[in-house]
């Protein structure tokens, strides 16, 4: 079981990392110029990239930042905190999905590292949320 | 210490989070988006200065490159003393932006600015970016490239998201007062497409690598220089320095 929370612990890094990126690309307007291979000038450009003035990649990382630190606290023994990490998983997973949604549907552009924080998001809920469940219902059969 | 190790881990990594962002905003020069700068400044700007926000280095190394179109689509006497080319795509949304601002820069500094505009469709990221670049090139053909550039920018929200771009670029051509016929015929032609390849081989090999990229008399002005008022100070050191 400890090896879930290493393993989310993991990827909240890689994606605090890739948000991190992103959130300096947003304030520096790197991104703002169009290149031949990135959507991702349209994507940060666009009104959904930033909620009540904070670009939306700040809060990215600020919230792999939590669940990074919510799987380090329960492999420490601190067992409340992996409820609320999972909590804070789906959450990002559904504000994923959305932003999917909008990338795809509304601003008709994909910034790959947005791509990979949804991939990243949907890896944190499989590992942390779905596989343990699947885990238990199988021991119960 | 068991039960402090994890505080420790956390801030650990939070120190290290923190710091590289703040370094790596410090290294890269803040690019403000092109378009929020006032574009109805007058041209009576202090020059720049050391400390003020222009980029230290205004313009990069000189390079010369292939030749692009011929001839090439130019505002301005050929003698000026400051020679601007664009590399644009006019499905590109800080393209829109920089365009009033190159139109300003055209009316303020009147016969000492010869604006170049080179195509630079970024295919396949934006879908209509070719067909807008042929549409501008098929106008040119009969003499009304700037009129078709212009519209086209000013349009670019009407057109960039609709599925079909040819109607409205058709309806464009009427207004402008050019055989649409024929330009329909020099959309899909060798020559439009020709033209297109040759600017674009030029962009290549000066390296360009995103729109709107400038060149300033063979030098690249960097992103971040665009905005108006900064862009104004630029060339007004340029003409300093001639």
């Amino acid at each position: 079981m400890k090896k879930i929370y290493v393993v989310a612990a993991l990827l909240a890094l890689v994606g605090l990392a890739d948000a991190l990126y992103l959130t300096i690309e947003h304030l520096t307007g790197q991104s703002v110029r169009c290149t031949i291979i990135s959507g991702c000038s349209a994507v940060l450009s666009s009104p959904y990239a930033v909620v009540a003035g904070v670009p939306l990649a700040a809060i990215g990382a600020a919230a792999y930042f939590t669940v990074f630190s919510l799987a380090i606290l329960t492999l420490f023994g601190y067992h409340w905190a992996g409820r609320i990490m999972r909590a804070m998983v789906i959450t990002m997973f559904a504000i994923s999905v959305w932003l999917m949604y909008l990338q795809a549907f509304v601003i008709r552009e994909f910034c790959q590292y947005c791509l990979l924080s949804a991939l990243i998001t949907t890896t944190l809920l499989v590992v942390t949320v779905v596989a343990p469940r699947l885990v238990r219902g199988g021991a119960a059969v | 210490m068991k039960r402090i190790l994890p505080f420790i881990i956390i801030l650990v990594v939070l120190a290290v989070a923190l710091g590289s962002a703040w370094y790596l905003t410090r290294t890269i020069p803040a690019t403000p988006i092109l378009g929020s700068q006032s574009p109805s400044s007058s041209s009576s700007q202090p020059p720049a200065t050391p400390g003020s926000s222009i980029a230290q280095q205004q313009t990069t190394a000189p390079v010369q490159g292939v030749p692009g179109a011929d001839p090439p689509h130019v505002l301005g006497p050929a003698d000026a003393p400051i020679k601007l080319e664009e590399f644009g795509d006019f499905e590109c949304p800080p393209c829109g932006m920089f365009h009033p601002i190159l139109q300003q820069m055209h009316t303020e500094f009147g016969d000492k600015l010869q604006i170049t505009f080179r195509e630079f469709p970024l295919v396949p990221t934006h879908q209509h970016a070719l067909a807008a670049a042929s549409a501008a090139e098929a106008a040119g053909l009969q003499g009304k490239f700037w009129e078709m550039h212009d519209l086209l920018y000013e349009h670019q929200n009407d057109w960039k998201k609709e599925f079909d771009v040819r109607p409205i670029f058709e309806g464009y051509a009427k207004q402008i007062g050019i055989d649409v016929e024929r330009y329909k015929r020099d959309m899909n032609g060798d020559l439009v497409a020709q033209r297109i390849f040759a600017d674009g081989k030029r962009g290549h090999s000066l390296g360009v690598k995103g729109t709107p990229t400038v060149f300033m008399n063979g030098r690249e002005v960097p992103f971040e220089n665009l905005p108006a008022d900064k862009l104004r100070v630029v060339i007004q050191n340029e003409m300093r320095g001639k």
